[in-house]
């Protein structure tokens, strides 16, 4: 409870004081609100994670859902064990190592990758040097990690479809893609709804492999608004100032999960 | 002749016609098997190649790391990359950190979740239903929220830089109480009566009766909590800032900072050493961690 209650009323009270940490805090009412709306910085990392919010969870919804549809196709068990746990291993390491790892892989003129695309024909890439592919590399590297959590939650929801239903299509004599389409996918809403939902909270909160792995730049291409509310707290102490983005940061998850909640009722098939 | 060896040909399309019918059947199959599974195979390829491309190059040297084609295999297996990250930080107190930092979030959380979730299912008190739907919108609440008061909590108790920072903020959870209380729901009342009638108390219900028959929920609780506090990076990074108190993931970043790009191979080494446990980890306990992100998923949905 001192962990969870406290802390929440008083991070939302805290975004009305200006407060340095080592005075006293001064009351100022919604003036690091209207300061944020008008703070250029903070809105492009709100763009930033945004869009990253928005690629990484398509990314790694869609392609989760992609394979573990594949995955419970494959007859044989032990390939589908195999793949299963080979899609899972990136998701037990921790990120920080995940992003040191790549950091290196993807350097443009001795990385690993590069060396092999230039052997297929293909130019070397900036992965890490030019905003637009910094940026791209963050979000490929989240779906790395991520992507076969989503799996998971996918091969369970297609493991609750009773196969009754199947054979009862095949008698009916409907096709591989009638089956996809009219029986597989609409049970999965519940699944593809709670990942969506999951995805995107996530996404929001993203910080740790931009910290490592670009600190931001190059400029402030891949720079979230975490990464931000962390140098605002803990290195210029406006304590105030990061509470308030803080409180920006809750209110749009809450908003969206809302949204995606009532949204949802229309398009999930509820058995 | 002529129809007598027809006639042998139907006899022989009557024999094995169906077996052939079975092998053309197997053999579709199997190809359409194999068709499904290529793609799939090739991708998770690329889910490990990383991973062995880090092993190859901590035994390589350093003049390796800038040659092109870089080797996939080092010219020989040096270990002065793992000497060089003993040397450069003291990566077995890390290790120790991280050990002892989550053994102690998942024992506590085994016991407060446990009990927490036993309280919620079972007893009545006032204000029940209110703190329950306020533990779960707490949920929903990002953690960069409470990040500046907890600070000052923290701060306020002497914990900064001490590993009990590290500790005492997670000892409990609301998922695993709501976990575990979705357990003991399942569990029938008569249990408990029979426990009651035996002369069993409140608390020797719990830890006689309840307990012993919670192993799989609390497994789950326990794998999936090893898991996010040994990975946990922003609450070190925020409240240590003395090498000696770090945990793994924030000593890979001290690592990188001792002397930068120009030591690839000691990083790639320390990397694998930050590997090979939770390889370990995840291969003893690969199913009940599937389980449990099953299991989480399930009741979201």
């Amino acid at each position: 409870m001192v962990f969870f209650l406290i802390p929440t009323i008083s991070g939302l009270g805290m975004s009305l004081f200006d407060w340095d940490f080592f005075s006293d805090p001064e009351y100022v009412g919604l003036d690091n609100f209207i300061e944020l709306s008008q703070d250029k910085l903070f809105l492009t990392t709100l763009k930033n994670t945004a869009l990253f919010a928005l690629f990484a969870t398509s990314g790694n919804v869609g392609l989760g859902m992609f394979i573990a549809i594949g995955i419970n196709s494959i007859k044989w068990r032990w390939l589908k064990a195999f793949l299963r746990t080979a899609y899972f291993i990136p998701f037990v390491i921790s990120t920080v190592v995940v992003a040191l790892m790549f950091g290196f892989l993807l350097q443009e003129s001795t990385g690993v990758v590069n060396y092999y695309l230039s052997r297929m024909g293909i130019d070397r890439i900036p992965w890490l040097s030019s905003s637009a592919w910094a940026f791209r590399s963050v979000v490929l590297i989240d779906v790395w990690k991520h992507v076969g959590f989503f799996t998971l939650i996918f091969l369970a929801g297609l493991q609750a479809i009773p196969g009754e239903l199947y054979e009862a299509a095949l008698v009916d004599g409907a096709g591989r893609r009638i089956r996809l389409t009219r029986i597989t996918i609409p049970l999965l809403t519940p699944s593809l709804f709670f990942s969506l939902v999951i995805a995107l909270i996530g996404a929001f909160q993203v910080f740790e492999s931009m910290f490592v792995l670009t600190n931001g730049g190059p400029g402030d291409a891949t720079r979230t608004v975490v990464m931000l509310l962390y140098r605002e707290a803990f290195g210029s102490f406006n304590m105030g100032y990061a509470a308030s983005m803080a409180v920006v940061l809750f209110f749009i998850i809450l908003m969206l999960t809302v949204t995606q909640v009532r949204l949802g009722d229309r398009w999930v098939f509820y058995r | 002749m002529i129809s007598a060896a027809s006639s042998s040909n139907g006899r022989l399309i009557q024999l094995y016609g169906p077996l052939w019918d079975k092998l053309q059947h197997q053999w579709r199959a199997w190809t359409a098997n194999v068709i499904l599974a290529l793609p799939l195979v090739l991708g998770s390829l690329v889910m490990f190649i990383p991973l062995l491309w880090a092993v190859s190059f901590s035994f390589g040297q350093p003049h390796e790391f800038f040659k092109l084609p870089p080797p996939v295999i080092p010219s020989a297996i040096r270990l002065d990359n793992y000497q060089g990250v003993f040397e450069r930080v003291d990566f077995l107190r890390f290790f120790l950190n991280s050990v002892f930092v989550t053994g102690c979030v998942t024992v506590a959380q085994l016991i407060t979740c446990s009990m927490g979730g036993y309280a919620f299912a079972r007893l009545r008190f006032p204000g029940k239903r209110v703190i329950f739907i306020l533990f779960l919108a707490s949920m929903m609440v990002p953690q960069h929220v409470t990040l500046i008061p907890v600070f000052i909590i923290i701060r306020g108790m002497g914990l900064y830089n001490n590993l009990g920072a590290l500790i005492v903020p997670y000892a409990a959870s609301v998922f695993g109480t709501f976990l575990l209380k979705q357990f003991f729901e399942t569990i029938p009342d008569d249990l408990e009566d029979a426990a009651k009638i035996d002369g069993a108390g409140f608390l020797q219900i719990y830890w006689r009766v309840m307990l012993p028959l919670a192993g799989p929920p609390l497994a789950t609780l326990a794998i999936l909590t090893f898991n996010s506090s040994w990975n946990n990076f922003f609450w070190p990074l925020i409240f240590i800032n003395s090498a000696e108190k770090m945990t793994l993931p924030l000593g890979m970043i001290y690592l990188r900072g001792q002397d930068g790009v120009t030591n690839t191979g000691v990083l790639m080494a320390a990397i694998v050493l930050n590997l090979i446990p939770v390889l370990i980890f995840f291969m003893i306990f690969q199913r009940r961690l599937v389980e449990g992100v099953t299991l989480s998923g399930l009741k979201g949905t």
